[in-house]
């Protein structure tokens, strides 16, 4: 009994501080201080602070890090043994594992991804791995005959599936493996869609290959279901706290206390604008490249923009344009003001350098 | 190698390695020592025992270290092969029932397929569909029902199910949900098909190239058999047209389809749409449940078999709750097991060397009776293994201290509820209690089997003999007085008589199990050495099978002093040292904040804790701001700035770890806190 009553407060626990937490938010002590009253820094300065600041606990840092080394021949082994291993603990791991690969890994050959970045094309990474092994295969004499007929082919213009399975190809020795990939944040925004995720595990689970992955977000865990934990990428988890700022994987970040970057809105618009029909962003580049073209104006006329879109053959009557606006709008893409003339006219609320950047980026 | 994207807008940083989605770190060096044989590492230790050897002492270290490591790996392959393959032919045993009557219904469905006669040549290898009849549209299904929402543990059961079918001549092609996506269409699933069957990809997918394939090759005797493993998790839309086109196939290519379902048999009727429905032609098939499994796979791997390897009490416990309460999966168990064998492995590379000594005759017996009153062999096991219910065996006064015996702070969670506080409301004593009421003709059936279960222990085989014996005696006895007796009072009594005497016999089973249990079943961790074979470490177990990021990345930052271990940050109570790591700062500051967290304010408390000790000679140059000189106040914009900068480090860092969501445009003063309590 005892012990589900301590179950029960455990849970119930959790709800209150969940609870008392929502409290404390909604009453009255709500504070109403701004960012904005303490004056924000440029974004550069920031950075170039962050860069020079001294590190704290730098000695004991790098002595938990050379702790870890001890560690090193059991990873090993659990990989051996057909695991993949998901490091987790607060601080960067990327010095750690890329030490650990160059290390202990050296009869294998090893890839690196980074995952904290913005956008990794998992198709590249498999037909580099697909090269390594084939590289390997060859210069040890494993090849076989078939696997000889095949290569005639380059592996950048085979499929996915067919590099997944020369991937998955027989090996002598059931449990070893050739190539080991270490995936930084193997939770980061370049690798979190699901459709990445899927190709992660059914890289994981080719026989030629063992991954070793770091992760850092608290719910990392819902990224993959059972079949995928278990039976594919076959986690072994380890807590391996390192401390170490999060130097690289943080560059992508806003700062809170500086200026909003352009970036950041850039990024939002981009988005917003991909998610929307060719049509609809013919008529975004046309009131942008209007508005980056008339600095000085106050905004795009929307009798102009109509019979630009017209003439373009991007709309075909006044409903279809205002539709488009509708959609912008909404979005908060576009907004109206009047113009000197008192004349309504359209602009887009971002600065011109972010304009420049979000265009760029839906015409690639 | 690497790719050519780049990242673009943010200062790049030095090493050109990070900004670089991929790239290779190096390509594998010689493999010298990976394939020696331990017999081979051994003679070059001898070698280096020479009087040389002080010269190569560090070499001969390094040797022996890989030695060491090949025969663990070697040893680990050895023992975890075979548990593995027990586990397969356990679990492909416990299916073959069904399996052969899933290949029995593939004939008979062929049969009818075929009963019309093949296709002729010229409708075989026309490019359209070739139907004569719309009746011969229909689309044999073998619905298989798993029992079982966790289909990943079926994954194995369908994989099993293709070779049984292949090894019998049938063509088969096991899909999943992946192959019916929407995305992809019915593209999708045909690719996966062809793939399967021609060997080949092809980016133009045409049934038609199936049809011509079927055709060729000499494959006209057999059906193609279409397995998909997990038809709930399929888009219905996909699903429905493949079905559709599969029957309007149906003369050329004599397909079968068998789909598995875990929830309920209506499911494909919820699922497709109804055209698809009307050409199926189903039949069900049902298979064991999960909780069978691991009986069947416990029997086989814990306790059937003399084992070089074995776990505790406690992590046989803690891998039974795991499966009860957590995740109940069968494969996550193995997973288990699995981990555990590699800690075990690592820590006591030399346990192969004992042959195993276990509990398992016994624990047999005991599961024999068990499976009249429905317990679950695993929770037998888990009481068995325990040493304290052991050494308290007779007195049950020792009660209390069982209570917080299988209980450790971090993984109580796992421990579990209803576990028998002592042996009195424990398992074996509900098995025994029911040898007691058993029927006549189960406790025969019982006793039968324990005959075969002991034949290797004579004294006890004696022992059931006898009892086996006595009951066929009274049986004989009964028949007799049966047929004799005439007067309804003698045979009343006669009949009390009998069932005293059966009573007795119950008795005597009891009290032979009871024996049993008390003289043999020795939990393994009350046998000298046993530390050898078996694996105790749950803890260890624990961390490596969950992981727990959301509570041990909130522990690492809220008591970061314990991990750096340094000197300067030993703090006493609740305050906050400004020589703490920042992200721990600002995350113990955090907890003091509701839901919604004010930057500013935080920003501010920020700066109190790290500028502690200078809070009072920043106030006076404060007064004195007007008569600072430049250089100085220089000096406290720098400063300014680098509170900031170190602020804004913290806050970035605790975005990444998802502690922490960003202000929204709504709320753009306030960060949200995402987690409350660990």
């Amino acid at each position: 009994m005892d012990e589900i009553d301590d179950r029960d407060e455990e849970e119930f626990g959790f709800s209150r501080n969940y609870f008392l937490a929502k409290e404390l938010g909604g009453s009255g002590k709500k504070s109403t201080n701004k960012l904005s009253d303490i004056g924000l820094v440029d974004e550069q300065e920031l950075r170039a602070a962050m860069a020079n600041s001294e590190p704290k606990h730098e000695k004991e840092v790098s002595a938990l890090m050379e702790s870890y080394k001890s560690l090193y021949p059991q990873w090993v082994f659990e990989l051996r043994c057909g695991f993949a291993l998901l490091m987790y603990g607060f601080g960067s791991k990327k010095a750690l594992l890329e030490d650990f690969a160059s290390i202990a890994l050296t009869e294998y050959s090893v890839i690196v991804i980074n995952g904290y970045l913005q956008s990794i094309n998992i198709k590249q990474v498999v037909v580099a791995m697909a090269e390594v092994l084939w590289d390997q295969l060859k210069s040890s004499g494993k090849t076989t005959s078939a696997s000889l007929g095949k290569v005639q082919q380059p592996f950048s213009s085979r499929s996915m599936d067919d590099l997944l399975s020369f991937l998955n190809g027989s090996r002598k020795h059931e449990n070893d493996f050739d190539i080991c990939l270490v995936i930084h944040n193997i939770d980061g925004p370049g690798l979190r869609d699901s459709e990445t995720q899927q190709y992660l595990a059914q890289i994981a689970s080719c026989s030629h290959i063992r991954i070793v992955a770091s992760v850092d977000h608290v719910n990392a865990p819902l990224l993959w279901d059972k079949k995928m934990v278990h039976t594919q990428f076959n986690w072994y988890w380890n807590h391996v706290p390192t401390f170490a700022p999060y130097t690289v994987e943080g560059v992508f970040f806003p700062l809170i206390l500086s200026h909003g970057s352009a970036s950041q809105s850039a990024k939002t618009a981009t988005i917003i604008l991909q998610s929307l029909t060719p049509n609809a962003q013919s008529v975004f580049k046309i009131l942008a490249e209007y508005l980056l073209s008339h600095p000085d104006e106050e905004g795009m006329p929307i009798d102009s923009l109509y019979s630009i879109s017209r003439e373009r053959f991007i709309v075909s009557s006044q409903v279809t344009l205002n539709s488009h606006l509708t959609e912008f709008k909404d979005h908060e893409l576009v907004k109206t003001r009047r113009n000197s003339d008192g004349q309504d006219c359209l602009y887009i609320p971002l600065a011109i350098e972010a304009l420049a950047k979000t265009i760029s980026e839906i015409s690639q | 190698m690497a790719s050519s994207a780049t990242v673009a807008d943010s200062p790049a940083p030095p090493n050109p390695d990070n900004i670089q989605p991929f790239f290779v770190i190096h390509k594998a060096f010689s493999r010298k020592s990976k394939k020696k044989s331990p017999r081979a590492g051994k003679a070059k230790r001898k070698i280096d025992l020479s009087p040389l050897v002080s010269k190569n002492a560090k070499k001969a270290d390094e040797e022996s270290v890989e030695e060491c490591d090949s025969m663990r790996m070697e040893y680990f392959g050895i023992v975890w092969s075979k548990i593995e393959t027990t586990i397969k032919n356990v679990l492909r045993d416990m299916n073959i029932n069904v399996f052969s009557d899933i290949h029995h219904w593939v004939r008979e469905s062929f049969n009818t397929i075929r009963s019309s006669g093949p296709p002729s040549l010229t409708e075989a290898t026309c490019s359209f569909p070739f139907v004569k009849d719309t009746t011969l549209k229909k689309l044999f299904t073998g619905l298989v029902l798993t029992k079982n929402m966790e289909f990943v543990d079926d994954l194995l059961t369908f994989e099993d199910l293709g070779l049984h079918l292949k090894s019998h001549g049938c063509h088969v092609a096991n899909l999943s949900s992946l192959d019916f996506l929407a995305k992809n269409g019915i593209g999708g699933c045909l690719r996966s098909l062809l793939r399967q069957f021609l060997m080949v990809s092809l980016d133009a997918a045409d049934i038609s190239i199936l049809a011509s394939w079927y055709r060729e090759h000499d494959k006209y005797n057999n059906p193609v058999v279409i397995i998909i493993d997990d038809m709930e998790r399929c888009c219905g839309s996909i699903l429905s047209d493949f079905i559709l086109m599969l029957s309007e196939w149906a003369i050329k290519i004599p397909v079968i389809l068998i789909m598995g379902i875990s929830t309920m048999l209506d499911a494909p009727s919820n699922a497709l749409t109804s055209n698809a429905l009307q050409h199926l032609f189903p039949c069900k098939f049902i298979l064991g449940t999960p909780a069978e499994r691991m009986d069947a796979v416990v029997a086989a791997v814990l306790v059937g078999q003399p084992s070089t390897f074995s776990i505790s009490h406690k992590v046989a416990a803690f891998m039974r709750n795991y499966f009860v309460s957590q995740d109940g999966t069968l494969t996550s168990f193995v997973r288990a097991l699995k981990i555990a064998c590699v800690q075990h492995f690592y820590v006591e590379p030399l346990s192969f060397v004992l042959r195993g000594f276990l509990l398992q005759e016994d624990c047999q017996c005991l599961y024999d009776a068990a499976k009249y009153g429905n317990i679950r062999l695993l929770d037998i096991l888990c009481e068995a293994l325990n040493p304290e219910l052991y050494n308290s065996r007779g007195t049950d006064a020792q009660a209390e201290s069982e209570k917080d015996s299988g209980r450790s702070p971090s993984n109580g969670c796992f421990m579990d509820r209803q576990y028998p506080s002592s042996r009195k409301d424990g398992f074996i004593n509900k098995v025994v209690r029911i040898v007691k009421d058993l029927p006549r003709s189960q406790l025969y059936n019982l006793l039968k089997s324990w005959e075969e279960r002991t034949a290797d222990i004579i004294e006890i085989h004696e022992d059931v003999k006898e009892l086996l014996f006595t009951l066929k005696s009274e049986e004989h006895k009964r028949q007799k007085q049966r047929s004799t007796s005439v007067s309804k009072r003698h045979i009343s009594r006669a009949q009390l008589n009998m069932e005293r005497d059966s009573q007795v016999t119950n008795e005597k089973a009891a009290t032979l199990i009871d024996r049993m249990i008390r003289d043999y079943m020795h939990p393994l961790e009350c046998v000298p050495f046993h530390e050898i074979i078996c694996f105790k470490n749950v803890d260890k177990l624990q961390l490596a099978l969950v992981g727990d990021p959301r509570r041990r990345i909130q522990v690492d930052l809220l008591e970061s002093h314990k991990i750096l271990q340094c000197n300067c940050c030993n703090r006493k109570g609740s305050t906050l040292l400004p020589s703490m790591h920042d992200t721990s700062i600002m995350y113990n500051l955090a907890q003091e904040h509701g839901d919604l967290i004010n930057l500013l304010d935080w920003y501010q408390s920020f700066k109190s804790v790290v500028l502690c000790p200078g809070v009072k000679r920043k106030r006076k140059s404060k007064q004195k701001c007007k008569d600072m000189n430049e250089p100085q106040k220089q000096s406290e914009i720098l400063n300014l700035v680098y509170n900031r900068a170190r602020y804004c480090r913290a806050v970035t860092e605790l975005q990444i770890t998802g502690l922490l969501r960003m202000p929204s445009k709504r709320r753009p003063d306030f960060a949200q806190r995402v987690a409350f309590g660990l």
